[in-house]
């Protein structure tokens, strides 16, 4: 134990835990928290989903750790267990997002900015989940094909594929929504 | 006329990277989890070394409302056995001692003390260290086998002691204060 080194890499701080420094997995946690966050919460469309799926990651990683072979790369490889929870966690998450109605209108604050987000939401929650998971993973975590294909198991075509209809389809609501 | 599709997909990615914030107290619970997990990796001889010797003795406390620290939540857990089980003759009580982390969430503290029976209750001691979270502040002390008061200092005058841990009924302190018991042996 000691003092924990802000600049320390992944890599060195995954050896720590591995011999049992356990102190060391609050730097990782810290370290990828909110990032990983963001997927979980776009993916999932709430809060409380995406927290509960970023615990479970981080628990299920934590089991793991002894299995992650290239600990340069624990970035890269907690990310595929986190897409892995977020697509179990998907249904449960859906059902109870279609509890909610797309109501642009009452929720607009004064800027628009409120009805912008929410229309963004509703846009991603109404996306199939495999072309939501594609969507996100190039246009917002910026991946390439190839890490996309590592993470999720999918070939690069079809993810090509997914991410093309999520576009056209997101392009499509927007119109609807702005008809609203 | 509606935009351009690279244009609105351009807008809504934008809109979608924008950082999310999410609540640090997770740090907690993770850490909460995972330290009544086996050490990953224990094959090592390292590992075995500081592997866990028995589940975590595992503190919770409450958010203080108006405090400075906020969704606190404390953890110890045994870090390892410091004696040696090699053959030899029986060793004094003092060599038994086993190293105690103190795992305290308070995401608001600028400064904290473990303070206790151990270190004659000396804020200046045994500070406690950020664990690259800004929220969990840790400390290591060894512990020979026997009965402890301890507390948290925070910010030099609050004091934090654990609800769901045995309450110290000791009142000589006039300060809240919790009780962990090292047991003797491999418990």
């Amino acid at each position: 134990m000691g003092i924990r080194n802000v600049g320390t890499s992944d890599a060195a701080l995954v050896r720590r835990v591995q011999t049992g420094d356990t102190g060391a997995y609050a730097d990782l946690v810290a370290r990828y928290r909110d990032r990983l966050g963001r997927y979980a919460l776009h993916m999932l469309g709430n809060r409380e989903d995406a927290e509960e799926v970023l615990q479970d990651a981080f628990v299920r990683a934590y089991r793991s750790l002894a299995r992650c072979d290239d600990p340069e790369r624990f970035g890269a490889w907690l990310y595929g267990i986190l897409v892995n929870r977020c697509r179990t966690a998907g249904p449960r998450a859906a059902r109870r997002a279609r509890r909610f109605v797309h109501d642009p209108a009452a929720l607009a604050g004064p800027d628009g900015r409120t009805e912008w987000d929410d229309t963004v939401r509703w846009a991603l929650a109404r996306l199939p989940s495999e072309s939501r998971e594609a969507f996100l993973l190039k246009h917002v975590e910026e991946l390439e094909y190839e890490d996309m294909a590592r993470l999720t198991g999918a070939g690069v075509s079809a993810l090509k594929m997914r991410v093309k209809r999520a576009r056209e389809q997101l392009q499509t609501m927007l119109k609807e929504a702005e008809r609203v | 006329m509606f935009e351009p599709v690279d244009d609105v997909i351009e807008r809504i990615a934008r809109h979608l990277r924008r950082p999310v914030r999410i609540d640090p107290a997770l740090d907690g619970r993770v850490m909460r989890e995972i330290t009544a997990l086996p050490t990953p990796g224990g094959a090592t001889a390292l590992g075995k070394a500081w592997g866990w010797l028995t589940r975590p003795h595992q503190l919770t406390l409450t958010p203080l409302g108006g405090l400075t620290v906020a969704a606190a939540l404390a953890v110890v857990v045994l870090l390892s056995r410091m004696d040696s089980s090699a053959p030899g003759p029986p060793a004094p009580p003092q060599a038994e001692s086993r190293a105690f982390q103190f795992v305290l969430v308070a995401p608001r503290a600028t400064h904290i003390s473990l303070v206790g029976d151990f270190n004659d209750w000396d804020a200046a001691r045994t500070p406690m260290r950020r664990a690259g979270s800004e929220a969990l502040w840790t400390a290591v002390v060894p512990l020979a086998p026997g009965r402890y008061h301890y507390a948290f200092l925070v910010d030099g005058s609050r004091w934090l002691a654990d609800p769901s841990a045995p309450v110290a009924r000791d009142e000589d302190y006039g300060e809240p204060s919790s009780v962990l018991t090292v047991g003797g042996g491999g418990s």
